[in-house]
């Protein structure tokens, strides 16, 4: 499976890793401010509230995640039907997060009114 | 004939051909790792399940608390989440130092190859090295164990006793308890991953240097390698996520 590169493909290719790479650094580091801003007071923004914080941190998480697969382990460049059928099962995780929260939230309800 | 696919005057069933253009090696890869994607995704499920039962933040014990040393560095102690940014800059960088070898692969650049692999295998050595310092500082320094945990929350004293404000029975463990044993067991499997990872790795960087893959016309077992170590990178991306930064 070697596809040879042209001189220009791979330099494209290499400076669209090298831009991956600084997207995930920068992001990281913003989401460490973040982390950091609900517990302290960074740059005065303490009252924002903390859904707010972690909605935006798990948004930045999933973009990483689309760095690293898309550009890193190159399914960007796959066929169509590799990507979905590697991307379509993971729905059942998100089905299970849904479920897990919702009932994680019954057990802490129960909590609160049985003490 | 609208839906028989024909290539080159032959039907797609007829043998000799790549499902979805990838090869055996590398399909199977993809399906494994989408196997351990469901292992790790229950792991945290499990985690998240039992932090919102407790009270997300009200119950739980707070990153902010838990991971303030910076091994080695005594000015950083004390900072929280700084030694585990490090770890994670160290894992992304590893992860790159691949993507560049697989590149190099495509030229059929050994030399390139064998550089890029090696300074892979040293950042996956160093991360693993951090993992370490980071667990031997909560266990020995901090006492955190599979079943005591001593990050309490502001509310975790409620499994205590009080009488007029003083605590007549100790709690059995100040900090919900299931925060330390996932810790150990979910960062621990991700180390593992890490771990095992560095030893193929290792291989492959030998077999490089071996000429086997110059011989064989391709490097696309660095490829395959290669999406194994960028998983492992995927799956820090949400262990941090739901450890230290939630």
């Amino acid at each position: 499976m070697s596809h040879h590169l042209s001189d220009e493909q791979y330099k494209s290719q290499k400076r669209a890793v090298w831009r991956a790479t600084l997207i995930l650094g920068v992001v990281t580091l913003v989401e460490i401010g973040l982390a950091l801003m609900h517990y302290n007071d960074v740059f005065g923004m303490h009252s924002l509230p903390k859904s707010i914080l972690s909605s935006f941190m798990i948004i930045l998480s999933l973009l990483k995640a689309y760095f690293i697969v898309g550009e890193f382990m190159h399914i960007r460049y796959e066929m169509r039907a590799l990507t979905l059928t590697i991307l379509v099962p993971l729905i059942f995780l998100v089905y299970g997060v849904i479920m897990f929260m919702w009932e994680g939230s019954a057990w802490l309800a129960l909590r609160k009114l049985w003490g | 004939m609208a839906n028989t696919a024909v290539i080159d005057g032959k039907s797609s069933w007829s043998g000799g051909k790549r499902p979805m253009e990838a090869s055996y090696g590398k399909l199977m890869m993809w399906y494994f790792l989408l196997s351990d994607a469901f292992t790790f995704g229950a792991l945290l499920i499990t985690y998240a399940t039992l932090r919102v039962s407790a009270g997300w933040t009200e119950g739980w014990s707070q990153a902010n608390d838990v991971f303030q040393a910076f091994p080695g560095v005594e000015a950083l102690n004390g900072t929280p989440l700084a030694f585990v940014t490090l770890m994670t800059f160290i894992l992304i960088l590893s992860s790159v130092f691949v993507v560049r070898a697989v590149q190099e692969g495509h030229r059929m650049n050994q030399r390139g190859v064998a550089i890029w692999m090696f300074w892979g295998i040293i950042g996956g050595i160093a991360f693993l090295a951090c993992q370490g310092l980071e667990w031997y500082g909560l266990i020995v320094h901090e006492g955190m164990t599979m079943s005591y945990n001593p990050f309490h929350p502001e509310t975790g004293l409620k499994n205590a006793v009080f009488e007029n404000g003083h605590i007549v029975k100790e709690a059995v463990s100040p900090g919900p308890k299931a925060f330390g044993n996932l810790f150990f067991l979910i960062t621990g499997f991700h180390g593992t991953h890490v771990a095992s990872g560095v030893l193929i790795n290792v291989i492959i960087f030998i077999q490089t240097l071996r000429g086997v893959y110059q011989e064989r016309g391709h490097y696309e077992m660095v490829e395959k390698v290669g999406l194994y170590w960028h998983f492992v990178d995927l799956v820090w991306v949400f262990v941090f996520l739901v450890f230290y930064l939630l």
